[in-house]
């Protein structure tokens, strides 16, 4: 592995984590398009930035492109608030506007210089590398890389110093305000962070990728955990995990990096939405079936507490009186008998001690809805954990 | 019940987009009652309390708590939100909601500790919801959500409580164990506001009660104002419910 391929794939990595810090805030704040608007519409900042002073990677550029950024997010927020349209709207008018205002900046000025729109949308990581930052005629590594370093370690400083009150204001920003925490300054905070992640990166990886990045790794981890500092740091695992291995996918295809590392991050998300535990769709499925067979248990053992008479329980009658299919029958009493709640003797079906209180039970608390008394239930049941 | 004066209102008014939702509130509030704020749907009973918690910006009018401005006063209140104000599916737990009640008195930056932690575990174990103290705030039933909002609040050990309809989707025992928790705040002397929904419970939980309706209509002890006559004031129609007094 040649240097330069190292310092790509460190660079992704930086990229990654940079992303992941406000990506899980705003996935967990339902603000995910906010990013993709920020992403965009920064692009006048960037072009204005630039032609002032003749350098991609100057932090005059940097500062400049970031408040487009939080005027985005003002726009956006100015124009909900008339009521007259949803933010949804909001987003969809005011990033189209700002980013076209760039793309006939470049058009109209740019066209010689190193700045296209195709590298705007799609980064030029590849080349990331070549530009060097000299200090003193020393070379200290590439720019990208000392960027995006420097915005993550700001970053994480942030985040150290206010994540408690990053996640009260996120979870309740009613309670943040009345305890003197402004939810409206850390909101500005965040989005000030995101729009400098987003500057910092987008060189890198173009504005496609910033938004994946913010919003997937986030996205993933959210389906796994229900920890919010877990939730980060998986965030920022899946973002350099997708970050390597898109970059090698792209080597041995010979494509595009940007292009390759999304894949992967959709990939991704992908198997956790499929396999997630708990959260995952399988998993969701799985629960939806045992409740099912769970309710028409609860139906039969009814049934069978409502009936002392014996022809009523007799294994021939009941399927006529519960008017189910066999095999739905046949699971039912496998799990019944499998639980020792019923006993089947010369083809009578009767209730056990145990089925008769979990009937009592189970019907309790389907009246009174009080959970105390199913807690012990809960284990083997689905259908009691909510 | 003393007579100091816990909370004063003083000409509030308060309007989304320049519509007042509630108009030239006056209203005191002595030490030590529990009350009850009633009135129809968008009479401004939250916007009222959130107004007085300097949370929405009142457009005219002042508020006062013990004499001083909100700002000044904010570590003698505690504040419970509606249940459905957030997102119950965040990725935390019992014990990490009821220590946010701690982060008030922290201030910015600094952590919460042992300190804090034991006291939310005390909180917790108050409301009756030790047992849960783990489990993901998304896992706990509608009533265990609405005593952990109350841990939340009794965390801060406040002098004056506000409640956004604490009893809105709870079971009846949840219903029972937080409303003895507010008598025995009131026993110790708390003043606690509750936005509350059933005029039925009124006069059995409440000693103090609010009819609002945009405006004020009464404010005062229940057993003197509590009447037909307020009712129909305030909710607009011949309102008559049968009152064990």
């Amino acid at each position: 592995m040649s240097s330069a391929q190292l310092e790509i794939q460190l660079i992704a990595s930086l990229v990654a984590i940079a992303c992941a810090i406000p990506g899980t805030f705003l996935v967990l704040r339902k603000m995910a398009m906010i990013s993709d608007a920020i992403s965009h519409s920064i692009l006048p900042g960037i072009v204005v930035g630039f032609f002032i002073t003749q350098d991609l990677n100057s932090p005059l550029l940097i500062v400049l492109a970031a408040l487009t950024g939080v005027i985005t997010v003002v726009l956006v927020e100015q124009i909900q608030k008339t009521g007259l349209v949803k933010e949804d709207t909001a987003i969809g008018l005011v990033f189209p506007a700002l980013f076209s205002i760039g793309v006939i900046m470049i058009a109209k000025n740019a066209n010689d210089v190193h700045l296209d729109v195709d590298a705007v949308l799609l980064g030029e990581l590849a080349f990331a590398p070549f530009d060097r930052l000299l200090i003193s005629g020393v070379d200290v590594g590439p720019k990208s890389l000392w960027i995006i370093g420097i915005i993550l370690l700001i970053t994480i400083g942030l985040l150290f110093a206010f994540f408690k009150e990053l996640k009260l204001s996120t979870f309740d920003a009613g309670l943040a305000a009345s305890l003197g925490f402004s939810p409206v300054a850390i909101h500005y905070g965040l989005m000030t962070v995101s729009s400098v992640t987003t500057v910092g990166a987008f060189d890198a990886v173009g504005a496609i990728l910033v938004v994946a990045l913010m919003i997937a790794p986030a996205a993933s981890a959210y389906l796994l955990t229900t920890d919010l500092k877990k939730m980060l740091f998986l965030s920022m695992f899946f973002g350099v995990f997708s970050a390597i291995s898109g970059y090698w996918v792209a080597h041995w295809l010979d494509a595009s990096i940007a292009g390759s590392i999304t894949t992967m991050l959709g990939l991704l998300f992908l198997v956790v939405y499929l396999f997630a535990p708990s959260k995952g769709l399988i998993a969701v499925m799985y629960r939806e079936k045992q409740q099912k067979i769970e309710v028409s248990l609860l139906t039969f053992l009814l049934h069978l507490k409502n009936h002392t008479e014996e022809n009523e329980r007799h294994v021939n009658h009941l399927r006529e009186h519960i008017n189910w299919q066999k095999i739905r029958a046949k699971t039912v009493v496998d799990l019944a008998l499998k639980n020792n709640m019923v006993t089947i003797d010369n083809h009578i079906v009767s209730l056990t001690k145990k089925g008769d209180e979990f009937t009592s039970q189970a019907i309790d608390y389907i009246i009174t809805n009080e959970d105390a008394q199913i807690e012990d239930m809960k284990d083997d049941f689905f259908l009691f954990r909510g | 019940m003393s007579s100091k004066i816990a909370v004063q209102v003083d000409d509030l008014t308060v309007a989304y987009n320049y519509k007042p939702v509630l108009w030239d509130i006056d209203l005191e509030i002595p030490e030590g009652v529990l009350m009850a704020i009633v009135g129809p749907n968008g009479a401004g009973k939250s916007t009222l309390i959130k107004s007085i918690l300097g949370i929405l910006k009142p457009i005219a009018g002042s508020v006062s708590i013990y004499g001083k401005s909100y700002d000044k006063q904010r570590s003698l209140v505690a504040y419970v939100p509606q249940k459905g104000s957030v997102d119950w599916d965040f990725p935390t737990t019992a014990l990490d909601v009821v220590m946010m009640g701690t982060y008030g008195s922290l201030g910015w930056i600094k952590r919460p500790g042992q300190k804090e932690k034991k006291a939310a575990l005390e909180a917790l174990e108050q409301v009756g919801m030790l047992p849960f103290k783990n489990r993901q705030i998304s896992q706990l039933s509608g009533g265990q959500q609405q005593r952990i909002f109350l841990a939340r609040a009794l965390v801060q050990d406040a002098s004056i409580y506000f409640m956004d309809e604490p009893f809105q989707g709870v079971d009846a025992t949840t219903e029972i164990a937080i409303i003895n928790i507010l008598k025995a705040l009131r026993k110790a002397n708390k003043t606690v506001i509750v936005v509350h929904h059933d005029l039925q419970t009124v006069p059995e939980y409440f000693d103090w009660v609010t009819f609002l309706n945009v405006k004020k209509i009464a404010t005062g002890p229940v057993k003197d104002i509590f009447n037909d006559d307020n009712l129909t004031k305030t909710y607009g129609i011949n309102y008559k419910v049968s009152i064990q007094k």
